[in-house]
């Protein structure tokens, strides 16, 4: 009987052989965590130790409120910094470099069979890369800080098989919205989704991004792709290690496998107040809205920016609505600027924000008042997460929220394309 | 100094028209609102603040209350807060059919206990559990007595994991018992 890619990465960190149910006692390779290392120094502290055991180890980056909106944010900053350099913490990534997740991929930290460990649920992103990773909680981050190990139980996999090609207008954000509205947003808890299927070595970096960072809005542990060539082309140009591929033997146990033909899936959008209340676009064709976002670690790279500037091109947005843009991290503003792609924005009448997390967390930068409602990339759509908690929030793909900023009410855009 | 592990309180149900609230998630249980705070003492007033019907929950609260909600409880952020708001208020278990996996973690490495029972939604259906019944759970079987009810019930019992970093306090003196051990 065959390994699961979990099985494999971690029993070759626990040193032994394992199948899903088993607890293993790893030794992670990054940890990641963002503003909320202030209350992980303060749970780091109270074990009375001077030094965590391996700095190297430690990724933070500063992107939730940035600038700090407030003294209380600001206060939080201060303490990051002052007990990074107490520390030696080199991988430090100040307010300007963008969305934890964007930043950490960027700079070559995740790559195929490494094990990282993040206090933000969306840490299952690096998944794209072919890493096993997953959120954990603040007294667990701030514990391997410590002593550099945790327990964690391996997951049993659900796999995803893809086929075919998306329609025009169609992309990731679909697919992805289409399988937790079938499936449920507590379908994969405690699991492993993997994301395979001829279809999955057409799907860009930035693509398989956006399906690994939702498989957290199914409950699960981690959701990666199989790496490949596109992977490997990827990271070469970020540094020169060279990492192995781990994939799933072909033998190998799956708790489910389910098959999704990417040509049948249109345009979807998750409706208020869970991820897995999906409905297709066309059934909601002409929704009214206030706010837009185009920006998060689900959609604010540049594949996304483009395909939103394609859209909205000439075009200007209606006055009853406001559109925000965020670019992921600085290296895609920069690129999205010598593009041009900003300029249509801004041309458009949309609000260009700086690289963070901007509103999705509802603590700055685009907060709804109640009644109001807000149409999103992002990857959660909970009550009151952007503001009011009379306010709706609905989640769709960038050419989605592009096409229907630029008229004002909710768009299928396969036919403005 | 390990601590008890059969304990009894008042039950809290969170339900709306008879049926459980499911999907409740950690937005709704510790807004976004109040995530810079660190400071444990302070989380308590938050809890459940942002569920509707259940904004006063901590004037309410009282410790050693047990809460039972529908499937997916704390589905969502990574936050420790949604978390810690409870131990705050002194609240003893929470009882769900299924929880959200990171805030799972976070409950066991709390030494806080999450108790899965798939047939709570029933119970509730068919008043075997109701609002402000006093019940007895023994967090290592499982097992649980409706007091006010005269009846007993099956829970899945928490894992040896779960157990052992609940008796010894919490994951980091659970670490540091293994480590005196010397079973590290």
């Amino acid at each position: 009987m065959g390994l699961t890619f979990s099985e494999k990465i971690l029993g070759g960190k626990a040193g032994k052989t394992v199948r899903a149910g088993d607890v293993v006692t790893v030794s992670p390779d990054y940890l990641l965590s963002h503003d909320n290392s202030a209350a992980i120094i303060k749970e780091f502290n109270k074990l009375g130790l001077e030094k965590v055991q391996n700095p190297e180890k430690i990724v933070i980056i500063l992107d939730h409120i940035v600038p700090a909106a407030a003294e209380k944010y600001a206060q939080n900053h201060k303490e990051i910094r002052e007990f990074v350099a107490a520390q030696g913490i080199r991988h430090f990534f100040d307010i300007h470099h963008g969305i934890c997740h964007q930043v950490f991929s960027e700079n070559g930290f995740a790559r195929p069979g490494r094990l990282i460990l993040g206090a933000d649920s969306h840490t299952t992103s690096y998944g794209a890369l072919g890493a096993f990773a997953a959120g954990i909680g603040r007294s667990e981050l701030a514990s391997i800080w410590a002593t550099d190990e945790i327990w964690l139980r391996v997951p049993e996999t659900l796999r995803i098989v893809m086929t075919g090609r998306f329609q025009t207008g169609v992309s990731a954000k679909d697919v992805i919205l289409k399988i937790i509205g079938d499936n449920g947003a507590d379908r994969a808890n405690y699991m492993a989704v993997e994301f395979s299927g001829e279809a999955a070595p057409s799907f860009s970096i930035s693509s398989r991004l956006v399906l690994a960072n939702m498989a957290a809005e199914m409950g699960a542990k981690n959701g990666y792709f199989p790496a490949d060539a596109v992977t490997l082309d990827w990271l070469r140009t970020r540094s020169n290690e060279v990492s192995e591929p781990v994939l799933s033997d072909e033998d190998a146990v799956f708790e489910t496998e389910l098959e999704y033909d990417l040509k049948s899936i249109e345009p979807q959008v998750a409706c208020p107040h869970t991820v897995d209340n999906v409905r297709p676009v066309r059934e909601l064709e002409g929704m009214p809205f206030h706010q837009a976002l185009i920006g998060t670690c689900t959609n604010g790279r540049l594949e996304d920016l483009e395909a939103a500037a394609a859209i909205m091109k000439g075009k200007t947005v209606p006055s009853h609505v406001r559109v925000l843009i965020i670019p992921a991290s600085a290296s895609v503003y920069r690129e999205a600027l010598r593009r041009g792609l900003l300029e249509i924005f801004s041309e458009a009448g949309c609000v260009i924000l700086n690289p963070g997390c901007g509103p999705c967390l509802g603590a700055h930068q685009g907060i709804m008042a109640p009644e109001e409602t807000t149409l999103s990339t992002a990857n959660r759509n909970f009550r009151g997460r952007m503001g009011s908690r009379d306010s709706q929030i609905y989640l769709a793909s960038p050419e989605t929220v592009a096409a229907s900023a630029v008229r004002g009410a909710l768009t299928d855009p396969r036919g403005i394309q | 100094m390990s601590k008890d592990t059969v304990f009894s309180g008042r039950v809290w149900v969170l339900a709306e028209g008879g049926h459980l609230i499911e999907d409740i998630d950690t937005d709704q249980i510790y807004h976004n609102a109040h995530l810079h705070i660190t400071d444990i003492g302070e989380m308590g007033q938050y809890a459940l603040g942002n569920l509707k019907g259940w904004e006063d929950f901590f004037s309410m609260a009282e410790p050693g209350d047990i809460l039972a909600a529908g499937r997916n409880f704390g589905a969502g952020s990574s936050r420790q807060q949604a978390v810690d708001c409870f131990r705050a208020l002194g609240v003893a278990a929470i009882l769900a059919p299924s929880f959200g996996a990171i805030y799972f973690r976070n409950a066991v490495n709390s030494g806080f206990p999450l108790l899965r029972c798939l047939e709570l939604s029933d119970w509730i259906q068919d008043g075997t559990l109701e609002n402000g019944d006093r019940i007895e759970i023994d967090l290592r079987t499982g097992k649980g007595k409706n007091i006010t009810k005269g009846s007993v019930f099956e829970t899945e019992g928490m894992s040896r994991v779960q157990v052992a970093v609940y008796e010894t306090g919490g994951l980091f003196a659970y670490g540091k018992a293994i480590e005196s051990d010397g079973v590290k």
